[in-house]
C-alpha cells in the first residue's frame, strides 16, 4: 500500500523531521529583513463599481464618462463632477465617501493602481476573441474572488498567495503569519500553513474553565481526544482548528480583550470594516509581545455587489471603508508602525460602465485598487482605461475593461516590499515570468 | 447577488444578541414513544444503521425517531416521511416594506425586530426542527435553502421570508422544475436577485436588463459553469480543458428573457409597472417592459422573437431544468447536505440517474433523488470507515442535533443567536454564495469540506463555548422581551437517573450521538474526564461526559 503524504504526517517522527527541514527552508530562503512589516488586504465582496470610485475630471474622460453612465440630474448613473474629491496634482476625482483619503493622498502615502484584474498573460482585445486565452469563468464572483485571491487564472488553486508566502515564510513567532478578521478564506491559506480567524471584534478563548485551563482534568481529556482517531481526514482537521485556536488565544486573548490604545480613532463607527481594522490595529499594536516579524491580515468588506440603487449602496459603502480607513492611518501612525504596514484593496471585479435596469450595474473585469502607507509611493500607477463603450479598453459592449496590470503583477510588488525574494517570487505567483514587469514601482 | 463580508455575520450576532420568539412551549422531542407495532416483513434494521439513517435524515436522532425507523424500516421510514404534512410557517402577515410606516413612532421597542428582521423566523426555524415531525421535510428544505439562496439580510421581512421558504418546504418532496419556477417567481427572490422591476434594454437612458437572477439562477441554482458528466466530474475538451456551460451571451439571453416581471399587486389594487413592494403570491408580468427580441440560451437554443414574458420564463425554464448538468449538480449538493463532503463518483450517478428518470419516466422527481441519496450503499454501508467520508455538521444542525439527541427543550431564542455566532445566522448568509462553498477545500487535504469553510480559530471557540452555557444545569433563561418565551434547557431527568455512573453515561452517549460507532480510545478518554469528576457528583459527570463527547471532533462530523 502507498502512504498519501497527509499519513505520512501523521507519524510524530516523520512530524519532527519536516519541522527540521521546514526550519532549514527558513534558513535557506528567509523573508528579506528583520524589521517588522505587515500588509493588510481589505477584499471588496462582491465587486466594487471602481468606475464611480475614481473618475477622471479632465473634460473629455468626464464626458465620455457621463455618456455612458448617464447623467446624475436625470437618473443617470454618474457621479456629479461637483461632487468629486480633486486629488491635487492628477485629472481624477474621487467618490466623496473617500475624503477622508485626500490628506492621506496630500501626505504621498496612497496609490492608485488602474486598470488591474485576473490574466493567464497580457492580451489584446484581439485575443481576448479566443476564449482559450482569457481567465476562466470571467464575471463569476466565486471564480473572480478566488483568482484574485490565488493569483492563479488558470485551472482551481487550492491555495492562496498571501497563504504561499507563509509557506516560504515558515516560523512566525507565537502566531501564523496570516490572521483573518474576515473568516476563512483562500487568501490565506497555504499549502503546508494555515492562518488564523479571530473574530472581527471582541476576544477568543474557552469558556467554563477559569483562568488556568490546562490544570483542568475536563482541558486534559479535550486535548486527548483531539489526538485520536486519526484514520478520517475530517475530523483531523477539525482537531487541529482547535489545537490552532488554544495555541493562539493564550497569547492573543490579553490583546484583544485589554484596552485598546486607538479606541478613540475608531469611536463612532459600528460597521464591520472599521471594526476590523480596528482589530487588525491592536494585534499590530501588540507586534513585539507577540514577536510576529512579518504578517499578513485579511478584512473583509461586504455589500459591493451593488446590481441596483448603487448610488445610495455605494455611498454607504465608501462612506465606512473612506472613513475606516484614516482611522486605521491615524492608528498605525500612533503605534509607530506607519511606514511598515501596507494596506491594500483587492475586489472580485469591477462593474460595467453601462447602467443595468435598477440603478445598478453587472460584473466586469478589471478594476482600479487602493495601496495606502508609509512606504507607498503616492501617485497614479498604470493605465486608465477609455471609457468609451465596446471601445479599446472594452470587451463587450458595457463597459468591461480588458485589464492592463495584471494580479500577479499587483501582488508581487505588494510581496516584494514584505520581503519575497525575486528568486521565490515564482513560488507565490506561478506565472509572473508571464508579465512585462513583477514590480509595479508603487512601494519604496 | 448581494455580498456581505462573512465576518459581517459575527456583527450581527452582537447586535442580535437579545433574543426573540413567538411563544409556542416546546416539549421535548425524546419522551414520546409511537405505539409499539409488528414490524412489516423484511424491514429489520440494525439499531446502529438506523441511528445513522436518522442522522442523515433528521435534525438528530431520538428515543421516539429511533422506534419508529426499527419499526418502520430504513425504506419504510423514508417513505413515512415523505407523507409527513409540512411544518411551515404560517402567522406572518403582509406590512408595509417601509418600516416607518409599519413601525411609527411610538410603536412597540421591539417592533422593527419583531417586523423587518429574521428574528422571529429564525426562533421558529429552530421550533420547527426541534419538534416537526416532517424532519426529513425539514432538512431537505434547509439544504435546499443553502442551494437556492435567499438572504434575511436583505429580505428581512419575515413574511417575505416565511413565504420563500415556504416554497421550499411544501415543494421538497415535488418535482425540481416546479421548484425552479416557483423560485424564480417568487417576489422575494425577485427582490434578492433583482429580477422584480427588470425592465427591457431602454436605449434612451441608456440601460441594459439586469444579469445578476439571469447569471445566478445558471451558476448557483441548476447547472454550474462547468458542463458535468452524470457523476459529477467536469467534462474535457480534446486539450484536457474543462468546457463552460454557458458564457456571456446566454447571461444576456436569460437576462432579457427575464424581463418584464415587477410585484404582485396587493388584494383590491390594479396592477402597474412597478407595483410597490409585495412578497405574497407571485409576481406578475407587464408585456410593455418585457423584451421580445430573440435570445440565445444554452447550448445554442434560441428563443425566437415575439414571445411573451410568461413563455419565454417558461422556455427558460425549461432550457435550464433539462440541462443534462442538473441531476450531478444538485444532487451532489444534496448528498453533500444530507450525508457526506466526498461522495464517490459512482454514487453521484446514482443520484443523477434518479433524477434523470424516477423509474416511470419522469425526471426531476425528489422523490426519486432522496430514496437514491439514502438508500445507497454509500450512505448505508461500510463507506463510513474511509478517511474521507463524511462531513462537518454546520452549526444550526450541530446545534438541533443536540438538542434532540440529548433531550430537552427550547423556544429556539437561544439557538438562533448561538448558530449566528457560530456563523450560520439561519435563512441569513452572507450571500447567494451561501456560507460556504459546495467546493470549500479541506486544508492540507484533495478533500472538499463545504462547512469547513465557517470552522475557524473564532467559530470552533463560539462551538464550544456555545455547548458549554447550554449545559448550565438551570439552562439558559427566557428572553424577557419575547412573548412566551421558555428559554433553553436540557433535560437531565434521564441523565441524572444513570446516578453519576461514567459506564451508563457512556453507553447512552454512545446510542444518541455516536450511533453505536463510539470508538475505544475516545469512550476511554472521556471517561476519564468524568471520572475526575466526583462520584456522588451525578449532574456534574453527565456535564463533563457530554461537554467532552459534545466538543470532540468525532461529534463534530457526521459519518
Amino acid at each position: 500500500m502507498t502512504i498519501s503524504r497527509r499519513q505520512f504526517l501523521k507519524s510524530s517522527a516523520a512530524l519532527a523531521l519536516l519541522e527540521q527541514i521546514s526550519r532549514l527552508d527558513a534558513l535557506a530562503a528567509p523573508l528579506a529583513g528583520s524589521d517588522y512589516r505587515a500588509l493588510v488586504c481589505v477584499f471588496l465582496f462582491g465587486g466594487n463599481d471602481s468606475n464611480n470610485t475614481i473618475v477622471p475630471t479632465d473634460a473629455s474622460g468626464y464626458a465620455d464618462y457621463l455618456k455612458a453612465r448617464g447623467n446624475p440630474a436625470t437618473g443617470g448613473l454618474g457621479l456629479a463632477q461637483s461632487s468629486l474629491i480633486a486629488l491635487p496634482g492628477v485629472n481624477y476625482g474621487l467618490h466623496p465617501g473617500l475624503a477622508p483619503l485626500l490628506p492621506i493622498w496630500n501626505a504621498g502615502h496612497l496609490a492608485m493602481q488602474f486598470n488591474v484584474g485576473t490574466l493567464n498573460r497580457p492580451i489584446s482585445k484581439a485575443e481576448y476573441a479566443n476564449a482559450a486565452n482569457r481567465p476562466e469563468s470571467l464575471f463569476s464572483h466565486s471564480d473572480q474572488q478566488a483568482q484574485w485571491q490565488s493569483a492563479v487564472s488558470s485551472g482551481p488553486s487550492r491555495s492562496g498567495w498571501a497563504g504561499r508566502i507563509a509557506d516560504l515564510a515558515g516560523s512566525n513567532g507565537a502566531l501564523p503569519l496570516i490572521i483573518s478578521t474576515g473568516g476563512n478564506n483562500l487568501f490565506a491559506v497555504g499549502n503546508a500553513t494555515t492562518p488564523l480567524a479571530i473574530p472581527a471584534n471582541g476576544g477568543i478563548g474557552l469558556n467554563g474553565f477559569g483562568s488556568n485551563p490546562t490544570g483542568s482534568p475536563l482541558f486534559g481529556a479535550m486535548t486527548q481526544l483531539r489526538g485520536l482517531d486519526a484514520g478520517n481526514q475530517l475530523v483531523q482537521a477539525a482537531a487541529g482548528t482547535m489545537n490552532r485556536a488554544i495555541a493562539a488565544s493564550s497569547a492573543l486573548a490579553p490583546v484583544l480583550t485589554g484596552t485598546s490604545p486607538v479606541a478613540s480613532l475608531f469611536a463612532g463607527q459600528n460597521n464591520s470594516v472599521a471594526q476590523q481594522l480596528h482589530q487588525v490595529a491592536r494585534v499590530i499594536g501588540a507586534r513585539q509581545t507577540l514577536g510576529a516579524g512579518r504578517q499578513i491580515f485579511f478584512v473583509s468588506h461586504g455589500g459591493y455587489d451593488t446590481h441596483t440603487d448603487q448610488l445610495n449602496r455605494q455611498a454607504t459603502l465608501l462612506g465606512q471603508l473612506g472613513t475606516a480607513l484614516k482611522s486605521f492611518y491615524d492608528a498605525l501612525n500612533q503605534l509607530g508602525a506607519l511606514s511598515q504596514v501596507t494596506t491594500f484593496t483587492q475586489a472580485d471585479f469591477a462593474r460595467t460602465l453601462k447602467p443595468a435596469s435598477g440603478g445598478g450595474s453587472d460584473h466586469a473585469w478589471g478594476a482600479h485598487h487602493f495601496v495606502m502607507g508609509g512606504s507607498v509611493k503616492g501617485g497614479t500607477y498604470g493605465r486608465f482605461p477609455s471609457l468609451v463603450l465596446g471601445g479599446a479598453d472594452d470587451v463587450t459592449n458595457e463597459g468591461r475593461w480588458l485589464p492592463t496590470t495584471a494580479v500577479q503583477q499587483y501582488g508581487a510588488t505588494l510581496a516584494s516590499w514584505l520581503g519575497v525574494q525575486a528568486t521565490d517570487l515564482p513560488k507565490v505567483f506561478p506565472n509572473i515570468a508571464a508579465f512585462p514587469q513583477a514590480n509595479l514601482g508603487f512601494m519604496r | 447577488m448581494k455580498w456581505h463580508g462573512i465576518s459581517s455575520a459575527l456583527i450581527a450576532l452582537a447586535l442580535a444578541a437579545c433574543g426573540g420568539g413567538g411563544g409556542d412551549s416546546t416539549t421535548p422531542s425524546s419522551g414520546t414513544t409511537p405505539p409499539p407495532a409488528p414490524p412489516p416483513p423484511g424491514a429489520s434494521v440494525s439499531e446502529p444503521d438506523a441511528l445513522r439513517l436518522l442522522e442523515q435524515s433528521s435534525f438528530g436522532p431520538t428515543d421516539a425517531s429511533l422506534a419508529a425507523v426499527k419499526q418502520l424500516g430504513i425504506a419504510g421510514f423514508v417513505e413515512d416521511q415523505f407523507a409527513q404534512p409540512a411544518t411551515g410557517y404560517q402567522g406572518f402577515a403582509f406590512l408595509d416594506a417601509n418600516s416607518n410606516v409599519g413601525c411609527p413612532t411610538g410603536s412597540a421597542s421591539n417592533c422593527f425586530r419583531d417586523n423587518y428582521t429574521p428574528f422571529y423566523l429564525q426562533q421558529r426555524f429552530f421550533q420547527n426542527t426541534i419538534n416537526g415531525k416532517d424532519q426529513l421535510r425539514q432538512r431537505v428544505a434547509f439544504a435546499l435553502s443553502q442551494i437556492l439562496v435567499i438572504s434575511g439580510r436583505d429580505i428581512g421581512q419575515p413574511y417575505a421570508m416565511a413565504a420563500y421558504q415556504n416554497i421550499l418546504l411544501n415543494q421538497a418532496f415535488g418535482n425540481f422544475r416546479d421548484i425552479l419556477y416557483e423560485v424564480t417567481l417568487s417576489p422575494a427572490m425577485g427582490d434578492y436577485l433583482d429580477m422584480v422591476n427588470n425592465d427591457k434594454p431602454n436605449p434612451a437612458r441608456g440601460t441594459e436588463p439586469n444579469e445578476n437572477y439571469g447569471r445566478e439562477v445558471m451558476q448557483l441554482f441548476s447547472i454550474g459553469v462547468w458542463k458535468l458528466n452524470p457523476d459529477g466530474s467536469q467534462q474535457l475538451d480534446g486539450k484536457g480543458k474543462p468546457i463552460p456551460s454557458y458564457d456571456q451571451d446566454v447571461v444576456e439571453g436569460f437576462a432579457h428573457a427575464f424581463t418584464g416581471w415587477t410585484y404582485p399587486p396587493r388584494p383590491g389594487v390594479n396592477g402597474k409597472w412597478t407595483n410597490p413592494r409585495n412578497y405574497e403570491g407571485r409576481m406578475v408580468a407587464f408585456a410593455d417592459h418585457h423584451d421580445v427580441a430573440a435570445k440565445t440560451l444554452l447550448d445554442g437554443r434560441q428563443l425566437p422573437a415575439g414571445q411573451g414574458a410568461e413563455k419565454d420564463l417558461s422556455d427558460a425554464i425549461d432550457s435550464l431544468f433539462n440541462h443534462p448538468n442538473v441531476g450531478p449538480f444538485i444532487g451532489r449538493q444534496l448528498i453533500q447536505q444530507l450525508v457526506t463532503s466526498n461522495p464517490s463518483p459512482a454514487y453521484v450517478s446514482r443520484v443523477s440517474a434518479a433524477f434523470n428518470n424516477n423509474g416511470q419516466g419522469v425526471r426531476g422527481d425528489m422523490k426519486a433523488v432522496l430514496r437514491a441519496i439514502l438508500l445507497d450503499s454509500e450512505a448505508r454501508g461500510d463507506r463510513h470507515d474511509e478517511v474521507s467520508y463524511g462531513k462537518l455538521r454546520e452549526p444550526a444542525l450541530f446545534a438541533v442535533n443536540l438538542l434532540r439527541s440529548v433531550g430537552g427543550s427550547s423556544d429556539g431564542v437561544y439557538l438562533r443567536a448561538q448558530s449566528a455566532t457560530m456563523a450560520q445566522d439561519v435563512y441569513s448568509p452572507p450571500s447567494v454564495f451561501n456560507y460556504y462553498p459546495p467546493d470549500y477545500p479541506l486544508p492540507e487535504s484533495s478533500l472538499q469540506a463545504p462547512p469547513f469553510g465557517i470552522y475557524d480559530a473564532t467559530t470552533a471557540f463560539a462551538r464550544a463555548n456555545f455547548v458549554n452555557a447550554v449545559l448550565a444545569q438551570n439552562g439558559i433563561a427566557a428572553d424577557a422581551s419575547v412573548p412566551g418565551a421558555v428559554g433553553t434547557r436540557i433535560d437531565w431527568a434521564p441523565w441524572l437517573a444513570l446516578g453519576g455512573d461514567s459506564n451508563k453515561l457512556l453507553d447512552r452517549i454512545n446510542l444518541l450521538l455516536f450511533h453505536g460507532a463510539l470508538r475505544d480510545d475516545v469512550r476511554a478518554g472521556i471517561k476519564q474526564g468524568v471520572d475526575s469528576v466526583a462520584a456522588t457528583d451525578s449532574y456534574g459527570r453527565a456535564r463533563a461526559a457530554l461537554y467532552l463527547a459534545l466538543t470532540s471532533p468525532q461529534f463534530l462530523v457526521q459519518r
